[in-house]
């Protein structure tokens, strides 16, 4: 049995490949999303074996989505797209499954197949850039938005999910994990549950208690665990 | 007073051959002897006009007291001078030999100063080549005081070999200063005549140069606008006046589409080649040259048209392939002159390199408007298959709405092709929009929504063909195809003081210059149409608050008059 997940911001493309999947009784549709934030939330949270991924959908395409998925969820990848040249040499070149909307059922039964019988690990680093993230999504206010990086103070990681704070302290939630943030920006960890923006660094408070904190640049605290503080002064030169 | 009368026959004499060189100097075989380096039939020329020179100096010698002055010797200098030192050397032996067999007293020692002659022009031929003193060469006083030598030289030979010497004495004393001054100053004439003769020579081909110059400058870009009957008719008059010739004419594979000359009241315009020589330089792509002597010439059209001679000249396009011919006639009592025959080849060549840069010119332009045309036939390869895969779902959920998206395609493509006319009602343009949006309405379902305010007023107003739909394609794909929530498309259609006003606004505001994707240059060659049907103060203009809105507006004249 395979769990898989449709992402495709058009509901009628959704449809098409359920309908499709749904005649193959060893696959089991997890949730169909329709676009990337989504995407990575369910990625994130219901561990699909398969992803159906399309490549064009609104703000970040398919792919700026793989980079953002942290690697311990990552699911097989099969592509989707209507029409992209540079994206279909690509997966020619490495070999990826990829299918063609509208969806021809006799190549998705050959694809299918293939995800039954092995699970051969994909390499998709040449798809995936490493390079640091400039826009961070986030939903905040029932809407999405696309943080600048670098306008980011801070990052805390709570039971409910990932908050982002702006200079406003304003949150935001985004789905990408702490790992990966920290990772993929110039954010620094500076406790197990935060990541802080050391260009916003105001001052570093140590109290009788033997806590630490942070003073930002619009007057948060944010708590610096003993583990993390040593690193800290490393990377300011203290 | 003797030796003055002898100096004067002597001059005489000498009359004699400058007029010769005169004559000479009139036709085309004393360019070839004021060159330097001769061919060898130009060398053998060079021996025999001179050898003639001497034998005729010999010939028309002067007796005087059984001594004969002559001017052999200028014959043999000339020689050597002109030929060098071999041609020098025969014509030296030529009239050596010759005087030779005359007999007399000075036989020997007249041969031997001849061959001596010819070999000193020689001589000196060689060293002013090598010294590279050209000119030095034809210099008349120069060649005077190298005859002048020459003769010295035959008056010592004579004393020398000469018997009885008392004689010879007598001999020198009489002919010496008399022979010394004609045979110079004859030699330097001589020279003088040929001299003057190539100065008008080069003043001819300077003249040449200069009417094909101003030819080539009259005719500049005449035919670059097209090869066509008014522009061919313009460049015939400029050839016609500025050659002086009994008639013009210039064809192209079929028919005449200039004659301006003699005989142009039959030879009209429009109608089709007749002539057996215009159609032979077509097939041959060779020069046909008619001179009515040798190859007659009559014309085709009337028996009694005055033109006597033709030169018909195939003008070479693209791949040396023949676009037409120039003709050029004399008429029927006039010989058709070598300058004109090459400044008329000249002329073809020109004149085919111009129509040959007009035809790329215009290739270009159809270039950029068969560009347009594919930009406007090329469907949005993202917006086909989408479609298509729209399609394929709501076949399986709506028969209804599945016919009247495919007919909203079909109407889409079908004025996506047909559209020859290069304006169109702005209600046309609507429809065609209108056809595009219901599928992308289909495919992102209650993502997109579409206003369109166009009060029926404007409805017939005329705009450049698709200049909408780019705009249209434009806000879908950079505006709602990347919204995450609902995509708002407005068309606003007003107007300011007499300006059209035509809006099309959506609301993410993720309008980027420059984008340089084929939307992008869709978007532009719209701005660009506009511009060059009403002018400057038209076209496109983008208001862009980002996240906000990104506003397309189209500015056009309400004022229809001046439509393109």
């Amino acid at each position: 049995m395979l769990n898989v997940i449709i992402i495709d911001d058009e509901p009628l493309a959704r449809e098409n490949l359920r309908i499709l999947l749904e005649k193959d009784s060893n696959i089991n549709i997890l949730a169909e999303v329709n676009n990337a934030i989504e995407g990575i939330h369910a990625i994130h949270h219901l561990h699909p074996d398969v992803i159906f991924l399309d490549i064009q959908m609104p703000r970040i395409n398919g792919i700026e989505m793989l980079s953002m998925i942290d690697p311990q969820y990552f699911p097989h990848v099969v592509f989707i797209t209507a029409y992209d040249e540079y994206a279909i040499k690509a997966f020619e070149e490495q070999a990826f499954d990829y299918l063609m909307k509208p969806i021809d059922p006799a190549r998705l039964n050959k694809t299918l197949q293939r995800l039954h019988q092995h699970h051969s690990p994909q390499n998709l680093t040449k798809l995936i850039t490493n390079e640091t993230f400039k826009y961070i999504p986030c939903i905040g206010h029932s809407k999405i938005y696309l943080l600048n990086a670098n306008e980011i103070y801070y990052v805390c990681s709570k039971v409910t999910g990932v908050s982002v704070f702006n200079s406003n302290n304003i949150e935001y939630f985004s789905e990408l994990t702490l790992r990966t943030l920290e990772e993929r920006t110039n954010l620094v960890r500076c406790h197990r549950q935060y990541l802080v923006n050391i260009g916003q660094l105001k001052e570093i408070n140590f109290s009788k208690e033997g806590q630490t904190e942070i003073i930002l640049t619009n007057d948060v605290a944010i708590p610096v665990s003993r583990r993390y503080l040593k690193i800290l002064k490393e990377l300011l030169q203290l | 007073m003797n030796e003055f009368n002898l100096v004067l026959q002597l001059l005489q004499q000498m009359c004699i051959f400058l007029v010769i060189a005169y004559l000479l100097s009139k036709t085309p075989l004393f360019i070839p002897l004021m060159q330097t380096n001769l061919h060898t039939p130009h060398k053998l020329l060079c021996f025999f006009v001179f050898s003639m020179f001497c034998i005729m100096g010999t010939y028309l010698s002067l007796d005087i007291d059984g001594s004969i002055a002559n001017t052999r010797a200028i014959g043999a200098v000339l020689g050597g001078l002109f030929g060098g030192p071999i041609i020098g050397l025969l014509v030296g032996l030529t009239g050596g030999i010759h005087r030779y067999f005359l007999g007399g007293m000075t036989a020997e020692s007249c041969m031997l100063a001849t061959i001596l002659a010819g070999l000193i022009g020689g001589i000196i031929h060689k060293k002013l080549i090598d010294k590279g003193r050209v000119n030095r060469l034809y210099n008349p006083i120069i060649v005077a005081s190298i005859v002048a030598i020459v003769e010295g030289l035959q008056m010592a030979i004579i004393l020398l070999i000469a018997k009885p010497y008392p004689d010879a004495i007598h001999l020198v004393k009489n002919i010496a200063a008399p022979m010394i001054l004609a045979n110079s100053i004859g030699a330097a004439m001589f020279m003088r005549i040929l001299l003057d003769r190539r100065a008008m020579f080069e003043k001819y081909t300077t003249a040449f140069s200069t009417r094909a110059l101003k030819i080539a400058a009259s005719t500049e870009g005449i035919l670059r606008q097209g090869f066509n009957a008014e522009n061919s008719m313009k460049v015939a008059q400029i050839i016609y006046h500025e050659l002086d010739l009994g008639a013009v004419a210039i064809t192209d594979r079929e028919k005449l589409l200039a004659f301006i000359g003699i005989g142009d009241d039959h030879h009209l315009i429009g109608t089709p080649i007749s002539s057996v020589h215009t159609w032979q330089a077509l097939k041959s792509s060779e020069v046909e040259y008619a001179d009515g002597i040798n190859i007659p010439y009559q014309c085709s059209i009337n028996k009694n048209c005055r033109l006597g001679s033709t030169l018909v000249i195939p003008l070479k396009g693209e791949n040396q392939t023949i676009i037409g011919t120039i003709k050029l006639y004399e008429a029927k009592n006039k010989l058709f002159s070598s300058m004109n025959r090459t400044l008329g080849e000249g002329i073809a060549s020109l004149l085919a390199a111009q129509i040959l840069a007009g035809q790329n010119e215009h290739y270009k332009q159809l270039l950029t408007e068969t560009e347009i045309k594919l930009l406007h036939a090329q469907v949005n390869p993202h917006f086909l298959f989408n479609a298509l895969n729209t399609l394929v779902a709501v076949i399986r959920k709506n028969d209804e709405q599945a016919c009247k998206l495919v007919q909203n395609m079909s109407t889409f493509f079908r004025k996506n092709l047909k559209r020859p006319d290069k304006v169109v009602s702005l209600k046309d343009e609507l429809e065609h929009i209108d056809a595009y949006l219901q599928i992308e309405k289909a495919r992102f379902m209650d993502r997109l929504q579409v206003e369109i305010k166009a009060s029926p007023q404007y409805l017939s107003l005329q705009l450049p063909a698709f200049s909408l739909q780019p705009l249209v394609e434009n806000a879908i794909k950079h505006g709602t195809a990347n919204l995450l929530e609902v995509g708002k498309i407005t068309i606003n259609i007003h107007h300011a003081n007499s300006n059209l006003l035509i809006d099309v606004e959506d609301n993410a505001g993720l309008y980027q210059e420059n984008k340089k994707d084929n939307q992008g240059l869709g978007m532009s060659l719209v701005h660009k149409r506009i511009q060059a049907c009403y002018g400057e103060d038209y076209g496109m203009s983008v208001e862009c608050k980002p996240s906000c809105y990104t506003r397309i507006r189209l500015t056009l004249p309400i004022n229809q008059d001046h439509l393109c």
